[in-house]
């Protein structure tokens, strides 16, 4: 930038509002204070609010943009429910593929019914990371004062956890498809095999991952004290699943109809149904349909999603 | 274009209690005060304005936008700064403010541009990019502002925006507000229980009590001239009073001082002469200037009667 002439008079820009002038050494020429500047761009309201909303929690609930604290459970959580996916997929690809005796290997079909307290974890962190601050903070009111209605701030935010969670339960089963992808000595033809798997593997993970947020937003939702809502989603996945064994062996003559106390055997109940494969846990011996769990499931995820929205056109900010 | 209208607007909470009774005004863009004291329902007006609640009775309009039909609309081009804290702790200011422009509508790159502006103009600098958790009440409300402008809206709604901040804080607050009102000529609606302050930074005065709407009109034309003389004696202000109305100047006597309207000059010196020959001790004579004040005493003696 040229200097400016000073036998020109003042700079045609704002000549009174320049605030400093280089100093005596200064080449660079007159700092300008521009004032206010209004803005003429695009508004592209409520959609793109939503959309912004959504994004902002998604990187929330993995930390990003936020505190080294912030990033520990959630990488935690995804580092530990994928180890035992990297360890198989090392195995196998060391020794070879796991003889028939090896019943105990990870499959698609077991792995989350297996690894569903990390899940449990994950929820139970991230689902108050997501609300409750809002709520005993006040940013509500903030955000209810914008482009956006309540509606919408409670959908983008669950649709934030759906997605992170579905994200995590997702990459321990995609390691597990490259580890077996990689191990065989024919990758494509392997490859185009192990595919055909894909919607059990989407879909598996969809199955607990629907379940597990409905339950734990519209848990989330009703206290503005991230304690409270931790203890309280922690204390309905494992109470149910305590209760519902005890309850099945003492014989209280509702027999198998406990099972669905316990959200994680609904959870496999479904999987089974839908997509086959080994079923785990109580569901191998019982004797409930396939529908009874698909109903029980549906019913939970209604219930939940609805409290959660009731909570959300009511709260006072 | 009108700011914003209301006719016959009323507004009850559940249990009957009425926030707002038969309200009905045009304002003009300007920086306009909204005085009252505590309950009086400023805080209601101003939800009712953002489409927030919806009103039992009445219209009203913002920026020509009807508050109960399009409510996200008129959200999307006002800022508003509430009463209360509202700011998560563990964001810094930098991504608040980008954020809260993002819930306008506004682009991811244009957001983060004008939130190092509005914050560079509320005076936040290299602090802002610290979690608002270990700010200062002055820098939280610097905060508040700045979210709120970080849309270039064309009405900002300030709800008690000097709430807990000390005297100088104040003093910064009401000028980064009559800055942003006069020079960035932002229309403003500030709404308070301290008279003093809205005189500092208005151009215009909604004065509402219990609802309803006392005065709505240029600040100047509360505190004109009121063709009224005050004239304080030491003693004697009831004798004086009795001696002027026998004169044709029908007076009324507040404590010490006596209140004459003056319909010309030749009173003066019906004045001067009754105080001569009453011998009184004369301590001051002055034109009585409207107060804000008497707004709300005035309103209040009505009451009593």
């Amino acid at each position: 930038m040229t200097r400016l002439d000073p036998a020109a008079g003042p700079p045609p820009l704002a000549p009174a509002a320049a605030v400093a002038r280089a100093d005596a050494s200064g080449v660079g020429g007159v700092i300008y204070d521009i004032g206010y500047r209004g803005y003429d761009g695009p508004r592209l309201g409520r959609r793109a609010a939503v959309w912004a909303l959504f994004a902002f929690s998604w990187r929330a609930a993995f930390g990003l943009g936020r505190s080294g604290r912030a990033k520990v459970v959630p990488w935690g959580v995804l580092a530990i429910i994928s180890l035992p996916a990297v360890v198989q997929s090392a195995v196998i690809a060391t020794v070879g593929p796991l003889g028939a005796r090896a019943g105990g290997g990870f499959t698609y079909d077991n792995y989350l019914f297996r690894m569903s307290l990390l899940a449990l974890v994950f929820l139970a962190a991230q689902a108050p990371e997501l609300l409750v601050g809002d709520q005993r903070q006040r940013v509500l009111s903030l955000y209810f004062a914008h482009a956006l209605e309540r509606i919408d701030y409670a959908l983008a935010k669950l649709a934030a956890m759906v997605v992170s969670l579905f994200m995590v339960t997702l990459v321990p089963l995609l390691v597990l498809l490259l580890g077996q992808t990689f191990a065989s000595s024919d990758p494509f033809g392997s490859l185009r095999d192990q595919l055909g798997s894909l919607p059990a593997i989407l879909g598996s993970a969809a199955i607990y991952v629907v379940l597990y947020s409905a339950v734990g937003m519209a848990i989330a939702a009703f206290t503005p004290r991230r304690a409270y809502a931790i203890a309280a989603i922690v204390a309905v996945f494992l109470v149910g699943s305590a209760v519902s064994p005890l309850l099945r062996r003492a014989g209280a003559g509702f027999g198998d109809w406990t099972l669905l106390l316990n959200l994680n055997t609904i959870a496999e109940g479904v999987r089974h149904s839908l997509f086959g494969g080994e079923a785990n846990g109580a569901v191998a011996g019982a004797s409930l349909s396939g529908i009874t769990y698909e109903g029980m499931a549906l019913a939970v995820v209604l219930v939940g999603v609805a409290a959660y929205l009731w909570r959300y056109q009511r709260i006072e900010t | 274009m009108p700011l914003i209208e209301s006719r016959s607007l009323t507004h009850r909470y559940p249990g009957n209690i009425l926030a707002l009774d038969n309200l009905t005004l045009d304002v003009e863009p300007g920086v306009i005060g909204l005085v009252g004291a505590n309950g009086a329902g400023k805080s209601t007006f101003i939800k009712i304005l953002l489409g927030l609640l919806e009103p039992t009775s009445g219209e009203a309009s913002v920026l020509d936008l009807d508050v109960r039909r399009d409510g996200t609309r008129i959200r999307s081009l006002v800022g508003y700064m509430p009463e209360h804290d509202c700011l998560p702790a563990d964001l810094s200011a930098t991504d608040l403010v980008t954020h809260m422009g993002r819930m306008s509508g506004l682009p991811a790159a244009a957001a983060r541009e004008r939130a190092a502006d509005v914050l560079r103009h509320v005076g936040l600098y290299e602090e802002r990019y610290r979690p608002i958790g270990g700010y200062s009440t002055g820098m939280k409300q610097r905060v508040k502002l700045a979210q709120a402008l970080v849309h270039d809206p064309k009405l900002l709604l300030l709800d008690e925006p000097t709430n807990g901040l000390d005297p100088s804080g104040r003093d910064e607050m009401l000028g980064l507000i009559r800055r942003i009102g006069i020079e960035f000529g932002v229309a403003t609606l500030v709404a308070s229980h301290l008279l003093g302050e809205i005189e500092r930074v208005c151009t215009y005065l909604l004065a509402i009590d219990a609802g309803r709407l006392l005065r709505a009109a240029p600040l100047a034309s509360f505190t004109e001239r009121t063709g009224t003389l005050a004239i304080e004696v030491e003693d004697g202000a009831d004798a004086l009073a009795e001696r002027l109305s026998g004169g044709g100047l029908p007076g009324r006597v507040d404590g010490r001082t006596v209140l004459v309207d003056v319909p010309d000059e030749g009173a003066y010196v019906a004045i001067r002469d009754a105080i001569a020959d009453l011998h009184l001790a004369l301590v001051r004579l002055e034109p009585r200037r409207h107060r804000l004040e008497d707004l709300f005493q005035d309103e209040a003696t009505d009451d009593a009667a």
